[in-house]
Order: structure tokens, then C-alpha cells, then sequence
């Protein structure tokens, strides 16, 4: 049994069907990507495994480590070890970034005891150093007022921080220019071993040159349509996604 | 003794006091004169009177009450802000009808600041008294107040212990002077607050309301303060009441030319709490930036009534209030802005935000403009909401726990509006009085704003 095993789910968002019967499966130490033209489903599969309230899952199962996500609420699922880096992160007005952080390290991995709060700074330090991240966002306020590749950059940082055993990234290559890319890309690849697995969300081969997957799947319409190695990315890079739509 | 009853005042009573604090003749001639109008006057008329039409009178204000003139020798007073912290605060403590434990320390009186009792300030600092008492109030007809609140006026006749601050020109104090307002006895209270800040002075003053716990008492309050020009003004004023506890507070500043204020309440305890934090812009230049938060629970009334008046040009004004809401409680934020017709150049901007955690709590906002003069920038807004599913989302995925989550929200709510002063101790006290709050909280009734969800896409 997979550590990550999604079968037959079908979900709905604001009483229209999105996912139509989704299979996939995702070890720890491996690497998924998922593509698939806008409005495919992408999002809506990695919401339905974080617990987004909009996603109603109407059947199939989600299994993460032998339980299933779907009974869960959405922390309860993060101290699992489920990890969503959003395509859209959420400004959350006034709420500060350093005590967020705080909580949620504390939630995660305290056992019940605070991480004392110069190890969590220091291990914070290093993180925004990592990801270029400037001593400044300390003072933020969660997303607010953050750019577009501030935001991407912030949920990897979350990742770091965290440190998930499954980290579904939603497009957290769109919006960043190529140095950018390659910082984001490099804190990936630190979390990356066998206790991590990694489901990529994208719609360009550009981050899976920094970061390469064991799989390539491709969902159309709220279904897998095709799955493959590596060389299916540079496919539909080159070609689209015409031809699935006839296949599909 | 002759009787001292709130209803019932009687120049005797008044005189007998007066004469006993030796006070001079011209404060018992004005505080004679004050309750000269305290007998032409009614007590407020919900219906008829529009500042309070938000607050029922009758119902929410009990005047049936004795005036406590005297403090227990031994009552126990909970920890103010500033006992903990090392700051080099003056600190002051009236308690019930006295004034007690006046600490100035030397560092501020080798300035010439001046923290005493009114009635030793109107003997010892005569001048700066008589001048200031009452001018931002009723008892001064030369003054900016008007004449018509009997809550105000009782005061003015009848205020017990009373407290008299001056930071002279040009001193610029750090460590806030601090102080505290604690009711110990049932009963009617009637402090009162005097402060003047001379030409480029530079202060912060802390009013602290505390009290015994399940006091049923009504504590009917003035504090004026005069911001001369050039001077810097901070007031925090703290409503910490631990019981039903009936509050009205006048709470006025005026800033002459260039002086800049900012006041913040922070408004927790108490069954009825009506707190007018006003302010006449009365220099060109001057400007304020009223702020309020507020956290109502069970049974609780809060009426905030913000008023500026620009009454000179180039002057500016900035109301922020924001106040969330629990179980059937009610909040009424009424804020007036007033702009004579000389005061050209005008800006001012209000604003209120009212954050509703469970059913049953209501939040009435009224911004009120009042322009007379068109060559002026205002701008205004209010809105109430509740929590936003998808800010609680973003915080669970992350493995928050909702408790946690709707605490960090409701701190994040407020987060704005306490960063605009850095005063110190301040946002500790004020973030720990509403996480107990936030804490007691049933999260099965917390209200969640799912709008957002829809618009996903
Ligand atoms: N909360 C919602 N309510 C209604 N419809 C929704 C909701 N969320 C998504 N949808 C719809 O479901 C479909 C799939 O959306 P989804 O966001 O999963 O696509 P995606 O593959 O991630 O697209 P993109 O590549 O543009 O990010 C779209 O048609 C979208 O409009
Ligand atoms: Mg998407």
C-alpha cells in the first residue's frame, strides 16, 4: 500500500462536480508532478487532500499512512505531516508572521512541549536565509501586502519550518523570475529524502529542471488522463495538451 | 454627616465638603455654579437626547446611589501596567473617593512635574487650575464644553478625589504617568483627571480602571487634558472593570497649534460602559488620532463616542475604533466629527470595524460629519464582520488548532490599531485581557464568514 493513496475521489465545489474519479498513488521519497491545462482539477485534488471547507469530497478515499484524510479537519491533517504550499496563499490581516510560525511549529512538532523560542528563532533565521527571505518579514503580518513571489517563497519557508512528509506544491513556480525559481527549487530539494513525498503542481517544465519527478501524471477534466516518466513533460511542453483532449 | 447622594445633591453637602478639603473659594463658587445647572438639569433622556439615544438610560444606568467619598484603609488593589515594569513611572491611585499613593519620582519632580491632588493643585498651583478646571467641560462658561449632560455636570459639582498633573514646557517625559482608578465599595464614584501639558512638553498618561470583583458601583468620570502648542500627548486609558461595573467617562483633550495627540481606550470590563474620548482641535496644526479597542462578552454594553472638533484650520484627525463581539452583548460606536467653518484645510478620516464572534452580539456603527466648511478632505467608512473561513483555513493547514487559529485572528484583528502606540505594557495587557476572553469563547458558536469560499476559483 502507497503511502498516498487517492482512489476514485470525486469532488464537488459549490454543487458542480470538479474531480470525476481521481487514482494516484505517492510513496515517501518520491516525486509526483501533476499538469493539466487551467481548470482541469489541480488545485481541487490538492485542496481536497489539505481539507479546504469550499471542496466536498462526494466518493472515493483519500489514505495517507493508513488513515483516512477525509474524516480529518485540515489541522488535524497537517500534524500528519500534510503540507499544502497554495497557488494562491491567503493574507491574513494583522495576523504576525513570526507567531504564526510559532504556533504552527509548536502545533507540528512540540509533542506537547513549545519548541523554546531561541531554537525556533534561530531555525526561522536560518530558513529565511535559505530562501532569501529578509529579516524585515518578521514584523509582517502573514501574506499581507506580500508580491506574488514573496508569497511562493513564504510557503516554501512554512515547508522548511514544518517539515512535512507530504508537501503538495500548487504552482509555486508561477510568479517568480528565474533567480527566484532557483532559490525556491533549492529549498525544495533540501527537504527532499526518503521521508518526504512530493506532489509538484505545474504547467511548465521550467521547475522540474531544478526539480525532478519520478512521475509525470496529467489530469484533464477532472480526470488522470495520462501518466508517465520524466520525457511526458517535455511532451506536452512541446506539444500541448491537443492530443489528450482526443484520447480523453 | 449630611447626606451625599448622587440624585440628591445639596449645596450643603457640597459646601461642607468643599470647606473640609479647603478648597478655595473659587472652586466652591464653581462647583456651586455647576450644581446650580445639575438642578435644571434631568438626567439623560434616551429617547430625546440624540448621544444617547445608543445607550437606554433608565435601563443600563442606575443614579439611586450614595457618593463614596472616602477609601477602606485596607483594600486590595490588582497589579496596574506599570507596576511591573521599570520604567520610572509616576504613579498615582485614587480609590473609591480618595486620592492615595502619589509616587513621583525624583528624576521628574527636579523637571517641575507636578502630580498631586486637585484639591492641594488648586490651593499650591492656583492659576493653572482655575484656569484649566472645567474648561474643556460644563463648569466654565468660558470654556469649550457645552452645558446640557447632567452626567457631566454632577461631576463638576461633586467630583471627590480628584488628581492634578503638569508637565511644564518643554519637558519630555519617557516613563507615563500612571493612573489608577480603582472602585473597591457599591456605590456612586466620581473621579476626576486634570491634566496640562505646557508648549513642546512631551507625556504619556495611563488611566487604569479596576476594581473589586462583582462590584455593582457606577463610576462617573471626567478627565480633561490640555495639549498646549507644540506638545506631544499619549493617553491610554484601560477599562479593566472586574464586575458589573456602570462607567461614564468624559475622557477630553484639547490641542492647541502644532500639538499632537494620541489616545487609545481599551475597553474589556464592565456591565455599561459609555467612554467619550473627545477632542477640540483648537490650534492650527493640531492634530489627533483617537483609537479604540474593545471586546464585549455576555451581558456587556459598550458606547464609544469618538468627537473631534476642528475648530482651527490645517488641523487633522484620524479615528480608528475597532471592537469585537461575544455572546448577547452589544456594542454602539457613534463617532462625530465636527469641522467649523474657519477650519480650512481640514483632513480627517474615522473609521470603526466591528469583528462578530457568535450569535446573539450586536454592533451599531454611526460615523457622524457635521462640515461647515468645504475646504476640507474627510472621508469615513464602518463595517462589520466575522471570522473569514479562509483565514482559518490558512492557519489550520498549517496544523493551528482553531483555538489557537481564532486567537491569532482576533489578536491580528486588533494588531493595527495597538501597533499605532508604542506605549509600554500597554499591548501585553490589553492582548492577555482578550485572550482570557477569547479563551472562554464556546468555538462551537463561533460564526465563520464563508463568503470568501465562493469566490474561489
Ligand atoms: N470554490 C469553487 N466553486 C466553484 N467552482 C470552483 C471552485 N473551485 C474551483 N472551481 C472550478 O473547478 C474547476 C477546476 O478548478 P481548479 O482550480 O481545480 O483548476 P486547476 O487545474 O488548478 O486550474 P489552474 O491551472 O488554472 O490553476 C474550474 O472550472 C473552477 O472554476
Ligand atoms: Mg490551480
Amino acid at each position: 500500500m502507497a503511502d498516498l493513496e487517492i482512489r476514485d475521489l470525486t469532488v464537488e465545489a459549490d454543487g458542480a462536480e470538479i474531480l470525476r474519479g481521481v487514482t494516484l498513488d505517492l510513496d515517501k521519497g518520491r516525486t509526483l508532478a501533476l499538469m493539466g491545462p487551467n481548470g482541469s482539477g489541480k488545485s481541487t485534488l490538492a485542496y481536497a487532500i489539505a481539507g479546504h471547507p469550499a471542496y466536498d469530497v462526494t466518493g472515493g478515499t483519500i489514505t495517507w499512512k493508513g488513515t483516512a484524510l477525509t474524516e480529518l479537519t485540515p489541522d488535524e491533517r497537517a500534524r500528519l505531516g500534510v503540507f499544502l504550499a497554495m497557488q494562491y496563499p491567503v493574507e491574513v490581516p494583522g495576523v504576525s508572521l513570526t507567531n504564526f510560525l510559532r504556533t504552527a511549529v509548536n502545533a507540528t512538532q512540540g509533542d506537547g512541549e513549545d519548541v523554546p523560542v531561541r531554537e525556533f528563532m534561530s531555525r526561522l533565521r536560518g530558513a529565511m536565509k535559505d530562501l532569501g527571505v529578509d529579516e524585515s518579514f518578521l514584523q509582517r503580518s502573514v501574506n499581507e501586502g506580500f508580491s506574488g513571489g514573496e508569497k511562493k517563497r513564504f510557503e516554501i519557508l512554512q515547508a522548511s519550518l514544518l517539515r512535512p512528509e507530504l508537501a503538495v506544491l500548487d504552482e509555486t513556480d508561477s510568479g517568480l523570475d528565474v533567480d527566484a525559481l532557483k532559490t525556491v527549487a533549492e529549498g525544495v530539494n533540501r527537504l527532499q529524502g526518503p521521508d518526504l513525498g512530493v506532489l509538484i503542481i505545474t504547467h511548465y517544465t521550467r521547475i522540474l529542471r531544478y526539480i525532478e519527478p519520478d512521475e509525470v501524471h496529467v489530469m484533464f477534466e477532472g480526470r488522470i488522463v495520462a501518466s508517465g516518466g520524466p520525457e511526458l513533460a517535455d511532451e506536452l511542453e512541446e506539444h500541448g495538451y491537443e492530443n489528450l483532449k482526443t484520447t480523453a | 454627616m449630611t447626606e451625599f447622594l448622587l440624585d440628591d445633591l445639596t449645596e450643603e453637602a457640597l459646601t461642607g465638603r468643599s470647606d473640609a478639603a479647603e478648597e478655595p473659594s473659587w472652586l466652591r463658587d464653581r462647583r456651586l455654579a455647576a450644581f446650580k445647572r445639575y438642578l435644571d438639569l434631568a438626567w439623560p433622556d434616551s429617547r430625546a437626547d440624540e448621544f444617547w439615544r445608543s445607550t437606554p438610560f433608565q435601563r443600563r444606568i442606575d443614579v439611586d446611589r450614595a457618593v463614596v467619598t472616602t477609601a477602606p484603609a485596607d483594600v486590595e488593589v490588582p497589579a496596574s501596567v506599570t507596576d511591573g515594569l521599570d520604567l520610572g513611572s509616576a504613579t498615582a491611585r485614587i480609590i473609591d473617593g480618595e486620592v492615595v499613593d502619589i509616587t513621583l519620582p525624583t528624576a521628574m519632580a527636579e523637571l517641575g512635574v507636578v502630580v498631586t491632588d486637585l484639591a492641594t493643585a488648586a490651593r499650591e498651583h492656583g492659576d493653572l487650575v482655575r484656569t484649566h478646571l472645567g474648561s474643556l467641560t460644563t463648569s466654565d462658561p468660558e470654556g469649550t464644553g457645552g452645558g446640557s449632560d447632567r452626567t457631566v455636570t454632577v461631576n463638576d459639582a461633586a467630583w471627590t478625589a480628584g488628581l492634578f498633573v503638569h508637565v511644564p514646557a518643554e519637558v519630555e517625559l519617557d516613563a507615563p504617568i500612571s493612573v489608577q482608578v480603582h472602585a473597591s465599595t457599591p456605590g456612586a464614584h466620581l473621579p476626576r483627571v486634570l491634566g496640562v501639558l505646557g508648549h513642546h512638553a512631551r507625556a504619556t498618561l495611563y488611566l487604569e480602571h479596576t476594581s473589586a470583583p462583582e462590584l455593582d458601583a457606577l463610576v462617573d468620570e471626567v478627565v480633561e487634558v490640555i495639549a498646549q502648542d507644540a506638545s506631544k500627548l499619549d493617553v491610554v486609558s484601560l477599562q479593566r472593570w472586574d464586575g458589573p461595573v456602570q462607567h461614564l467617562s468624559l475622557q477630553k483633550v484639547a490641542a492647541h497649534r502644532d500639538a499632537s495627540i494620541r489616545h487609545l481606550t481599551v475597553t474589556i470590563g464592565g456591565a455599561t460602559v459609555r467612554v467619550l474620548p473627545e477632542c477640540d482641535l483648537v490650534g492650527a496644526g493640531a492634530e489627533v488620532r483617537p483609537l479604540g479597542i474593545y471586546f464585549a462578552d455576555e451581558g456587556q454594553w459598550f458606547d464609544l463616542q469618538p468627537y473631534v472638533r476642528h475648530l482651527a484650520p490645517h488641523a487633522s484627525s484620524d479615528v480608528l475604533f475597532k471592537g469585537a463581539l461575544q455572546g448577547h452583548s452589544r456594542t454602539v460606536f457613534r463617532g462625530n466629527i465636527f469641522v467649523h467653518k474657519d477650519a480650512v484645510g481640514t483632513v480627517t478620516d474615522e473609521n470603526n470595524r466591528s469583528l462578530i464572534l457568535t450569535e446573539g452580539a450586536r454592533a451599531d456603527a454611526t460615523p457622524f460629519l457635521e462640515i461647515e466648511c468645504a475646504d476640507i478632505t474627510a472621508g469615513h467608512g464602518s463595517a462589520t464582520g466575522q471570522i473569514d473561513a479562509l483565514h482559518l483555513f490558512y492557519l489550520e493547514s498549517r496544523g493551528i488548532r482553531r483555538d489557537d487559529a481564532l486567537r491569532l485572528i482576533v489578536f491580528g484583528f486588533f494588531r493595527d490599531v495597538l501597533r499605532e502606540i508604542a506605549a509600554p505594557g500597554i499591548e501585553d495587557v490589553a492582548l492577555a485581557d482578550i485572550e482570557a476572553r477569547v479563551e472562554a469563547a464556546d468555538l462551537s458558536k463561533v460564526q465563520i464568514n464563508d463568503a470568501a469560499l465562493q469566490d474561489l476559483g
